[in-house]
């Protein structure tokens, strides 16, 4: 018998399933996340705007609080897809400033101190490192975007007639769905920002730049140039355009759904990629 | 393939235009090996295509009758410790292990158990809820073997493990890797330090420029190196006269009275003959001391196949 037979027994009991395994990686992240206090007050912050949707929807419930007041008052507290939207952009904004906050702490400091090879013989393959790191922001950004989203739907569901739910569930799906494609959007730029760039507070500046000055620049293209083409490279006005078809609201003048979802595509493809060509186990020196 | 074996067929590894490893042919047996080349050599390569954390361009590896390409069942035998301060600097150091034993897929009870007695196997459990930021380099140095130690594996990789760890550590540090390696596991460690790997291996990979340049227990490397004599110190009250008597009776190239330490340094093309002779003149009563073979070292032997030391 060789050696190794007899001196040496392998752990054969049972394991947690692989999924449960990953979950070990956002937990961690969560804990770093929560631990830190301005993000913390951020997120506490990014609750005063629901609630005073969710006050809104009270008194727009309550017509006995403003009987009195005339009939272009009362079209003004309808609650449709117009005020989901408005809720929605606040919102998104929110959602951007608690990502350049706390998105670039979660792989950088992986990469600075070349742990990815830890995690990859654990093993763990390099899109479920990425997806693991992105539960973390997603479940962060969750609570400011589509969780307070759906409370408010099923708050104005509650409150208003039996009807009303019936013939408005279309802001209730656009708003889950426009908000998951927006928080896969933010996480993504805020993972890519967090592998490419070894300082925080850069990183923050970068995930702020993409979504605030680009769209900026896909302004100043589209009327220096008298182009169209400059909504691919506007995050903003894309997300806003698909949240619009979404609600079966009208679309931004001049944007298509299909452009907005092609420059929705187009951002998320090529963030995959930067995060793809940086996630490497063993880094080169070359 | 050998199932108790670590196997390199023909492997070769290239980062683009960057030569890593080429043509490959290995096959390591339980006990402590160590690689050893200088910075550049293909340690590292080495190392993480046996993790399967990069994969060869060309040939086959096996771990143990595993492929690296089958990570799952890989790592299950395969505890890794990167050469970099990998640990992430806010967790606690037992966090830090607790957290790879559960990515492993450990119970939380059991992973708490296991980190506990990993910590403890590198002297560890005082600072254990310390945070990493906190620890010196030695201590991170620990930290990462005790992670890779933590669900007892079958086979380790431990790139530069003694780095940064201070002299009683590094005793302690090579006893434990003594004595996994005496239990039948396959412990195998790179360094560019040659005087360390000296006298824990029982094998040495010497590389060089992403080949291997020999490999084997050191004795047997250095007999397979022909074109350069063998060198033996030989303390004795009367060297000049030893000298005399071995050119005598034995195939001796040349030999070098060191007064100041009562010394013979002899080189000599037949170890066997020489060997021989000289047990025999120690009978005679000359008053031979010691015999000591003078270039039986990694470093002489790395001088001897690459010219230079690491």
């Amino acid at each position: 018998m060789a050696v190794y037979k007899r001196g040496y027994q392998r752990y054969e009991g049972p394991r947690a399933p692989h999924l449960e395994r990953l979950l070990v990686l956002p937990r961690q992240a969560w804990r770093q996340l929560s631990a830190q206090r301005i993000v913390t007050a951020l997120l506490a912050l990014s609750c005063i705007w629901p609630l005073l949707c969710a006050l809104f929807i009270y008194i727009a419930n309550h017509t006995e609080l403003w009987g009195g007041l005339d009939r272009d008052f009362s079209k003004m507290l309808a609650i449709d897809g117009a005020f989901m939207l408005t809720f929605m952009k606040v919102q998104s904004v929110f959602s951007v400033l608690l990502a350049a906050l706390a998105g670039p702490g979660l792989i950088s400091p992986d990469l600075g101190n070349q742990g990815l090879a830890l995690y990859f013989s654990r093993p763990i393959s390099r899109l479920e490192y990425v997806l693991a790191k992105m539960a973390a922001l997603v479940w962060l950004l969750s609570l400011v975007t589509w969780v307070p989203g759906i409370v408010l739907f099923l708050m104005q569901a509650a409150m208003a007639e039996a009807s009303w739910a019936l013939a408005n569930w279309r802001l209730g799906a656009g708003l889950v769905l426009g908000f998951w494609l927006w928080v896969a959007l933010v996480a993504l730029v805020a993972l890519a920002s967090s592998a490419w760039v070894r300082w925080r507070l850069i990183a923050g500046a970068v995930v702020l730049g993409f979504f605030f000055v680009l769209s900026g620049v896909g302004v100043l293209v589209n009327a220096i140039f008298r182009v169209e083409w400059g909504d691919l490279i506007n995050p903003l006005r894309a997300a806003y355009g698909v949240w619009c078809a979404l609600m079966g609201a009208e679309m931004p003048a001049g944007l298509s759904l299909a452009t907005a979802l092609a420059s929705l595509a187009l951002m998320g493809a090529l963030l995959s990629l930067a995060l793809e060509r940086r996630l490497r186990p063993v880094e080169v020196v070359r | 393939m050998s199932a108790q074996e670590i196997v390199f067929e023909n492997v070769s590894k290239f980062y683009g235009d960057v030569l890593g490893v080429n043509r490959i042919e290995l096959r390591i047996p339980p006990g402590l090996t160590s690689i050893v080349g200088p910075n550049g050599a293909g340690k590292s390569t080495l190392m993480n295509l046996m993790c399967g954390l990069i994969h060869p361009d060309r040939g086959e590896i096996r771990v143990l009758g595993i492929s690296p390409r089958d990570p799952e069942r890989l790592m299950r035998i395969t505890g890794y410790a990167t050469q970099f301060d990998a640990a992430p600097r806010w967790a606690t150091g037992f966090d830090f292990v607790v957290s790879s034993l559960l990515l492993f897929g450990y119970s939380s009870s059991l992973a708490e158990r296991l980190a506990w007695a990993a910590l403890e196997q590198v002297g560890l459990t005082d600072a254990a809820n310390r945070k990493v930021n906190a620890y010196s380099k030695g201590m991170r140095q620990r930290v990462r073997l005790a992670q890779a130690l933590a669900h007892d594996p079958q086979v380790l990789v431990l790139d530069e493990p003694l780095n940064g760890l201070d002299p009683v550590v590094r005793a302690e540090t090579i006893a434990l890797f003594r004595q996994l390696a005496a239990s039948g596991r396959h412990v195998v460690l790179s360094s560019h330090v040659l005087q360390e790997v000296d006298v824990i291996s029982d094998r040495v990979v010497l590389m060089a420029n992403g080949m291997i340049v020999a490999e084997g227990d050191i004795r047997g490397v250095r007999e397979e190196i022909r074109e350069h004599p063998s060198q033996f110190l030989i303390r004795c009250p009367q060297p000049a006269r030893l000298a005399a008597l071995l050119f005598e009776r034995a195939p001796v190239a040349e030999a070098r009275v060191i007064e100041e330490e009562g010394a013979l340094l002899v080189l000599t093309r037949d170890r066997g003959v020489f060997t021989r002779t000289l047990t025999a003149l120690a009978a005679s009563g000359l008053g031979i001391e010691s015999i000591v073979p003078a270039d039986e070292s990694v470093h002489a032997l790395y001088e001897y196949l690459v010219g230079g030391s690491a």
